[in-house]
Formats: C-alpha cells, structure tokens, sequence
C-alpha cells in the first residue's frame, strides 16, 4: 500500500517536469521571445534568490496571513453552519435557500465593495477570502453531517448521551472526514482567492510582487509569485494529508 | 418488564398518501424472559425494536419499561444492530468503554472494566484496534460488548447476526445463549431466521406482512441449558421448526382470497 502510494507519488512527477521540460523547449527554440517567456532555470533561480531576501520574504508572510485568516473563519463558520443545518430542520430551512443563492455567486464581485467599506488593507481580503471559503466547507460539513449513519446516534443516546451531546461526541467525529475534504478545496480556493484580490489592489503579498513586475516589464519577476503561491498551495496540501492520515485513522481509506 | 399497547406506526409515503408499517400490537414480556419477533423482511419487526429502544416515536399506541412510558432512548434498554454502528473513530476499547464515559466513570475505571468486558466476548488483545480492522464476527462481538458495558436491564437485538456468514452465525448464537443463561437479561431478538429463533428464545412472535400485524406466539418449550447438536436431534425442537416454517411461509391474507 504505501510503496504504491510512493510509487504513485513518483509517477506524478513526471507530468510535471515534462510540463517544465516543455517550458525550457518552448524558450530554447525561440518559439517564445525570452522577454515576454524567461526559461524555467531563470525563474527557479530568481525564486531560490528570493527565498533569502526578506523583503519578498515579508510578502509572502502577509499573503500567507490573509490566506490562513481567510480560511480559519471560514472553518470557525462554516462547521458549525453545516452540523446546525443538517440536525436541526430549522436552521437547515432557513440556511438552505441562503446557500442556494449565495453559493454561486462569484465572490470576486464583491471585493470592489468591500474594499470601499473595509478599505485595502488585509480585512477586505481576508473577508474575500471567507465568503470563497466557506462554502466548499459548509456545503461538505453539511451533507457529511446529513449522511451520518442514525444508528451510530442511537447508539449514543442509549447509552445515555444527551440529544445535545450526540452533535459533539458523534456528528462532529462521524463527519470528520467530509470537513476535511471540504478544508481542502477551500484552501486551494483561498491560495487562488488571495492572490487575485492582491492582484486588483493591493501595496503588499505574491499578487502585488506579480503585478508590480509587470508594470515594470520585469518578466521573470512576475513568474516568481506564481511558483511561491503553487508551492504554498502544495505545502498545505500536504500537511492537510498529513492531518487527515492523523485525525481519520479508523475510517476506511480513499484517495 | 415490557409492555407494548396498540402500538401502531404509519409512515409517509414520498408521493404523498401514508403507510401503514405496523398495526396494533399488543405484546408482554416478562422481565428475563427471550421473546423473538419472527416474520418476513419489511414485516415492521425492526420498527417495532426502534419504538421499544425508543428511537422511533410509534403513531398510536404506547410502551412503556418497568411501568414508565418510553419517550426516548435510555440506558436501561441496549440496542444492537445488524450494522454494528460502531464508531468508526473510536479504537475497540473506546468503543466499549464510550457508555462507562458517559456513566461517569473515570477513564482508568472505564477501560479498566472495558477490558475486562472485551475478554469477556473473546477480544483480548484487540483493544487498539479500529472497527475497519475486524471481521464481522468481531465487529459485532465489539458491539455486544459495548452495550452490555452500561448494564441495560433489556437488550433489544435487531438481527445482530444477518450480516454475519454461517459459521460465525452459530458461534455467536451460542455465546448469546451462554452469557443470557449468565445475566438473564430481558432479550428482545428480531430475526427472520426460524431456526435461529426457536434455539434462542422462551417465546416466538409471528408477524405478518403489510401491515405488520402479530399472527402467532409460539412458547418454546425446549428445556435448557440448550445445546445445538441435542437439539437438532429432539423431535420437538424439529416440529417447532417447521411449524413455525410454513407460518412465516403462509402468502398474506389478501393474495389469498
């Protein structure tokens, strides 16, 4: 099982690097104008540079501050939304059609707006990055919650916990795995979230550093955040498997 | 111990109109005794077991246990499912030991005697393990544990073993019958397995179909300690069988006009 996970883990490489390999093909054979494309090797060197300055260091930092309090409100609101709306018919009717309208609305809109009521600090994207959160993360808790098995509540309850108690000791454990499936298309959604709102209008983060590259023709400058965000991405991606692996020993596997 | 009045219980049917599962039952039992509910699959016997347990609120009619009216769950009455329902995220003895939690015993004092209840049902040494880790047979071994670990005075089994294959099915019907000729505990048992019923039990509830209505009660007047290879050979365990075969065989009622 875990050498085929390995080995699998090393197939997927693969893609990746021919993904780059084409990359360096495309600048190597001029196809691409090495002023507008820069070789994968500049960028990576560029990035690794940029790993010991402080000031893109510092960047990073705040893009990573808005990310995590994006989404930790987004799980602080979004689980107990979801556990509520699946066990307690009230709440469910009046969050339902919320959702249904809220869901499919692009979030991105609003951020004009709430730029000019929260200004453009970090409170106007981190709310951004709450409103794109939150909903893989309700709507998962949610049918996770709505899915669980009655019979593991009956359990509970005759064995003396309270109907109150069953959300804690058995809803909340039983729905585990669909919160942290939810968690993680909610992070890939607050890396992409983040960096956009740091792209329209920001002074600071990844998305800043790429757009001042640009206005200033700094073209492998502007590949550097893009390889940053994606290496985020892929770190918490990991440490959520990692969680997951922890938290969810004794269900049955998937992937 | 238990008694079952008029209880009747219609659910509601998707495209409107209602079903009626089951239909006045009217059944004692006696505090110690082993009654089956024996009959056909969609019979309502398991609805009834969740009106009993309390899960399931019946439409008319009432239970009530040890002279109170059943309004809800309680420890006093431990279920156990075809499905096990263990908790997936709980080890063995977390499973076993949830209820001496939630009866307020100190953690030491509740694995202490949680332990001591997994060697009881033949688990030494799976106190770690996680439910997806055991067979069947384990599972629901694990899950009798757990019940039997809060003390209820009446355990209400909702075909424990149907999911069980047959060699496990006979070795766990024993030790049922070994640790119930122990504790004597009120034993409600829905199974439509004949044989099943008449090894186990004191009395014998048939039940019809649509709606689920009681046809017959049977008394098993089989002496115990009872033994399955003895058994297989008394006449009267024989005649049992299959008298109770062809009733739960009968077409129903309105096939038959």
């Amino acid at each position: 099982m875990s050498a085929l996970s390995r080995s699998e883990g090393l197939i997927g490489i693969v893609p990746i690097l021919a993904l780059l390999l084409l990359w360096q093909a495309a600048v190597s054979t001029g196809m691409a104008p090495p002023a507008l494309l820069p070789s994968p090797l500049a960028v990576l060197a560029r990035f690794a540079q940029n790993m010991a300055d402080p000031a893109f260091l510092a960047h990073a930092g705040i893009t990573l501050y808005r990310l995590f309090a994006g989404f930790l409100i987004a799980l602080a609101l979004g689980v107990p939304l979801g556990l509520l709306g699946a066990t307690n018919r009230g709440v469910g009717a009046v969050l339902k059609p919320l959702v249904r309208v809220l869901a499919p609305v692009p979030k991105i809109a609003l951020y004009p707006a709430l730029i000019l009521s929260l200004g453009f600090g970090d409170a106007s994207k981190i709310v951004l990055v709450v409103a794109d959160a939150l909903f893989p993360i309700l709507l998962a808790t949610y049918q996770g919650a709505a899915m669980v098995e009655p019979k593991l509540v009956w359990s509970a309850r005759a064995a003396g916990t309270s109907r109150g108690g069953t959300l804690f000791k058995v809803i909340l454990p039983a729905t585990l795995p669909s919160i942290l499936t939810g968690s993680r298309i909610a992070l890939v959604v607050a890396c992409i979230v983040v960096f956009l709102a740091e792209m329209i209008t920001s002074t600071d983060g990844l998305g800043y550093v790429l757009v001042r590259a640009v206005r200033n023709f700094q073209t492998v400058e502007m590949f550097v955040p893009l390889i940053a965000i994606s290496v985020i991405g892929l770190a918490l991606n990991g440490a959520l498997a990692l969680a997951r692996r922890r938290l969810l020993a004794g269900f049955p596997d998937e992937d | 111990m238990i008694a079952i009045s008029g209880v009747t219980k219609t659910f509601q049917r998707r495209g409107g109109g209602t079903h009626l599962a089951i239909d006045a039952i009217d059944l004692d039992i006696a505090e110690g005794e082993f009654v089956s509910i024996l009959g056909p699959s969609g019979c309502g016997k398991s609805t009834l077991l969740y009106i009993v347990g309390g899960f399931v609120a019946p439409s008319g009619g009432s239970v009530s246990v040890s002279g109170r009216a059943v309004t809800g769950p309680g420890p006093d009455r431990g279920p156990v499912f075809q499905e096990f329902a263990l908790f997936p995220w709980k080890t063995v003895l977390g499973n076993v030991a949830y209820g001496l939690r939630e009866a307020g015993l100190s953690r030491r004092d509740a694995d202490a005697k949680a332990t001591a209840l997994i060697a009881t049902v033949g688990l030494k040494g799976y106190e770690t393990f996680y439910p997806k880790e055991l067979s069947g047979g384990m599972k629901q071994r694990v899950a009798i544990a757990r019940t039997l670990a809060y003390g209820p005075a009446i355990l209400l089994m909702d075909e424990p073993f149907g999911a069980l294959d047959a060699h496990t099915r006979l070795r766990l019907q024993n030790e049922l019958l070994q640790l119930w000729e122990r504790d004597r505990k009120t034993v409600l048992f829905v199974t439509h397995a004949v044989e099943e019923a008449v090894f186990l039990s004191d009395r014998v509830v048939v039940m019809t179909r649509q709606p689920g209505r009681i046809k017959a009660v049977v008394d098993i007047d089989l002496p115990r300690p009872r033994r399955r290879d003895e058994l297989l050979l008394n006449p009267r365990y024989q005649r049992l069988v299959i008298d109770l075969e062809r009733m739960i065989e009968d077409p129903p009622e309105e096939m038959r006009a």
